[in-house]
């Protein structure tokens, strides 16, 4: 009996020392006004992958750092982009584009943002190159930054493409130079402490797989009486989506901040305590079809495969209704300027999937179908897919796989079909450039058609919005009537919050959502 | 040279020789994954072009030979890389989760032995009476558990119905100081429980078993015959002996110490190195991968020579062997 006194002892010396080594100091307050005292807790299923806004990684990182390290521009509910920390923008001269930036904002340290912060940003994205940087993929042609004066930023191209003005100013957070530069790269800055923050909030705690804490900065000009309506926000990690609606029943988070899942929905809209909030989204589900590999470089046969699918039939059991149809055409409805009501959906005739395959000489069509087995809308419309498509003589393989075999097999190419999603489509020219110019990031379908590419790099070229939008409508057509991409639907969204709270603006995609910046900048507790 | 360090150097290169196959195997197998780690990084924008260029930052564009003394090279230097997505050391990475991860795994073991050792005794000083055949029908029962399952109806029942427990994380972010501490047991209860829960039944099954076969024995029925209180008899000289096979499960669960609790550290959001090595494989973080597998061995290896060790206290016939 003796040894066990010290073994006992020394076991829980071991275990309070292991705790107290994970025990937070409380922070520091004193960061903002005193307008209210409220924590608003949201729940996400990704840890902060990095806290570098310019290595993008999971959907928290962006949650995170778009409440410290303001945008140039933001969107509205149709999808058009408006100022944020720019208050004008737009191009001088075909091949200069430029944004004037408020005056009014200021880092959390008491240095005010400048135009030579946005400056630093686009010229440190362009030298380094950090990964996955959304917005260095739409860079190609920019020569570098400048700031001629302390609120004007000039970018200048090397030939004429009017997406850069818009999607830089939507998609690049900008960070303070005084604190990125004596770091060297930013491809390899973590910015994992002290952190500075131009947004409504400053992240004061981070514990990785657990939760992160943001305390209230001010002055926020997008705030009432510039100060945040929130003293804290807290964003707290869990395993699932099933994880984070049991925590939102058990009073644990205020927020979910992932989409709910369609299944889910109904269900949370009638649970007492809890709202539920319709956002549109900003993406498309669609099936790409490999135009290298035969029979599918023939239109008659991707018509056949269009017709052979019930569109309406996947939206109302798969998506239990909670998404609308894009007329197949590669434009989301909610960029009203953009969409062309003239473009219909391919109807659900097999008996014209038949004619148009025997027109085209093809029987016994037998093609594999690749789709994420971590996306489980997707795994079930690939079931009604591959039901219907049989009614048409179709043979459909399903391969449902891990999420980096797809990823690997999307990029290489290896596949007959391909079921997947885009989550943010903002800007038809931009995008459509990534989609069907040979090269293109997200070309899945392998699109090379002269025509096509000719009308996409006359979009991007040109400045009048006018213009801009006929040569897109025309491209969008083209894409439509070859059935380059067989898009099938916008879903929208859905996100569930506990009723004690108000305020929330809402803005298209998850990204957004509720969790914008300003959104949370405003937000209240209810009575 | 003498006999004990004859032992401890040959034991210490097995170690080390473990150590390197193990590092050897994972750092072949993560390469063998289907992708690369450009390819996990989301962003819709990235040209094959900004791909190549991820892959030189993070040095995989060399030859495999290359990428290989490279590794080594560091491994022996105590470094153990650069996580690709977290731009901050492995080491660092793993360290501010290896807390959670011990707390967490190492009360569930003190638990276990704690409940699974009297309930074993119990079965085995009663064999083929009621309260023995109730302890090999849970013992059965809980063995069949699967973690997930467990967690998550001890959350549906603790967490959502009675709310006297929370649904996940390790403690509520806000607290300090005492309350802290509350909140951090608050939140230990139910993942140590359904660790506990599924390994109980494996700890009881075996004592009952050799605690049967040594209460049979010789010197028990001698300790017996001298009058010895039956107290006595059980715990001081049957169990020692009985306690050899247990010792060998202790060992074995103390080596899946680190990342042995992925599942459970996935269900209850709990901020382990297993959650830690589930998101690096989601990522293709190689580096991450790497050192945590690097731990993991050195973990078992190391377990491995104290149960050794542990075999000699209990037993003298080993320490003279």
């Amino acid at each position: 009996m003796r040894a066990r006194f010290p073994i006992a002892v020394v076991a829980a010396v071991a275990a309070a020392a292991t705790v107290a080594a994970c025990s937070p100091a409380p922070p520091k307050s004193g960061a903002g006004g005193s307008t209210g005292d409220a924590t608003l807790t949201i729940a996400t299923t990704t840890d902060v992958v990095n806290f570098n806004p310019l290595i993008g990684n999971s959907r928290t990182d962006d949650w995170i750092t778009d409440l410290m390290y303001p945008r140039l521009l933001t969107i509205d509910a149709d999808g058009n982009k408006k100022p944020y920390l720019a208050k004008d923008f737009g191009y001088s001269n075909p091949t200069t584009g430029y944004f004037d930036i408020r005056d009014d904002m200021k880092w959390s340290d008491g240095q005010p943002v400048t135009a030579s912060d946005v400056a630093y940003t686009i010229n440190a994205i362009l030298k380094d190159k950090p990964a996955g940087n959304t917005t260095y993929g739409q860079m190609s042609n920019v020569v570098n930054a400048t700031a001629p004066s302390t609120t004007k930023v000039e970018i200048h191209l090397s030939r004429a493409d009017s997406t850069v003005v818009s999607e830089v100013g939507f998609w690049m957070n900008v960070v303070p130079q005084h604190v990125f530069e004596p770091n060297g790269s930013v491809a390899k800055f973590p910015n994992n402490s002290n952190w500075v923050s131009a947004g409504p909030y400053k992240l004061v705690s981070a514990v990785k797989g657990q939760s992160y804490t943001l305390e209230r900065v001010s002055p926020y000009p997008f705030a009432p009486n510039n100060t945040p309506t929130l003293q804290k926000v807290v964003y707290r990690v869990y395993p699932d989506i099933n994880s984070e609606i049991l925590a939102l029943k058990n009073g644990d988070v205020d927020l979910i901040g992932n989409s709910l899942p369609p299944a889910q929905v109904k269900s949370l809209q009638s649970t007492a305590g809890i709202k539920v909030q319709e956002a549109p989204g900003l993406g498309y589900e669609h099936m790409a079809y490999n135009m290298n590999h035969q029979p599918l470089n023939k239109l008659q046969v991707r018509q056949a495969l269009a017709h052979g699918v019930d569109y309406n039939a996947i939206r109302s059991v798969v998506l239990q209704g909670q998404a609308v149809t894009t007329g197949s055409s590669p434009i989301p409805p909610v960029l009203k300027d953009w969409v062309d009501p003239s473009l219909k959906e391919y109807n659900y005739d097999p008996n014209q999937s038949k004619q148009l395959l025997a027109q085209a000489g093809v029987s016994n069509l037998k093609l594999n179908l690749i789709y994420s087995l971590a996306d489980p809308v997707s795994s079930q419309a690939a079931t009604i897919i591959k039901d219907d498509e049989a009614k048409a003589g179709i043979t459909i393989n399903l391969q449902g796989q891990e999420r980096n075999t797809y990823l690997a097999n999307t990029a290489s190419g290896n596949y007959d079909i391909y079921l997947g999603n885009f989550a943010i489509m903002d800007d038809p020219t931009t995008n459509m450039s990534l989609t069907y110019l040979p090269g293109g990031a997200i070309n899945y379908g392998l699109v090379n058609d002269p025509a096509l590419s000719g009308l996409i790099k006359q979009a991007q070229a040109t400045t009048d919005k006018a213009a801009q939008k006929q040569l897109i409508t025309q491209a969008a057509t083209s894409v439509h009537d070859n059935v380059y991409d067989n898009v099938m639907y916008m879903q929208n969204l859905y996100f569930a919050y506990s009723n004690k709270w108000t305020g929330f603006t809402v803005k298209p995609s998850e990204l957004l959502s509720l969790l914008d910046p300003q959104s949370l900048a405003n937000v209240k507790k209810t009575g | 040279m003498p006999p004990v360090v004859r032992f401890a150097v040959r034991r210490l290169g097995r170690a080390v020789l473990t150590l390197w196959f193990a590092s050897t195997v994972t750092f072949l197998l993560l390469r063998l994954l289907p992708g690369n780690p450009a390819l996990a990084v989301e962003s819709p924008n990235m040209t094959v072009q900004a791909r190549n260029i991820l892959l030189h930052q993070y040095g995989l564009d060399q030859p495999l030979l290359t990428q290989y003394g490279k590794y080594l090279w560091q491994l022996l230097h105590g470094n153990l890389g650069v996580s690709f997505t977290q731009q901050v050391p492995v080491s660092s990475v793993l360290l501010a989760r290896l807390p959670w991860t011990l707390l967490l795994t190492g009360s569930s073991l003190l638990l276990t032995i704690a409940v699974g050792i009297p309930l074993g005794v119990l079965a085995a000083t009663r064999p083929h009476r009621v309260l023995d055949r109730l302890v090999q029908v849970f013992g059965v029962g809980v063995q069949s558990l699967f973690v997930p399952t467990v967690g998550i109806f001890l959350l549906f029942v603790f967490g959502l119905q009675l709310h006297w427990l929370p649904i996940g994380g390790a403690y509520t972010p806000g607290v300090y100081g005492g309350a802290w501490y509350v909140s951090v047991l608050s939140h230990l209860v139910l993942p140590c429980v359904s660790l506990m829960l599924v390994q109980l039944g494996s700890y009881a099954l075996t004592l009952r078993a050799t605690l049967i076969e040594s209460l049979g024995e010789d010197y028990t029925v001698l300790a017996n015959a001298k009058g010895l209180p039956r107290s006595k008899v059980v715990w001081k000289h049957a169990l020692r002996n009985a306690l050899l096979p247990t010792t060998t499960l202790v060992g074995l669960n103390l080596g899946y110490l680190v990342g042995g609790a992925v599942l459970t550290e996935t269900v209850f959001a709990y901020p382990g190195v297993g959650r830690g090595i589930y998101e690096a494989v989601t990522q293709l973080d190689y580096p991450v991968l790497q050192g945590a597998f690097v731990l993991l061995a050195a973990t078992v290896v190391l377990v491995n020579m104290l149960t050794d060790l542990a075999y000699g206290v209990l037993d003298p016939r080993v320490r003279t062997a």
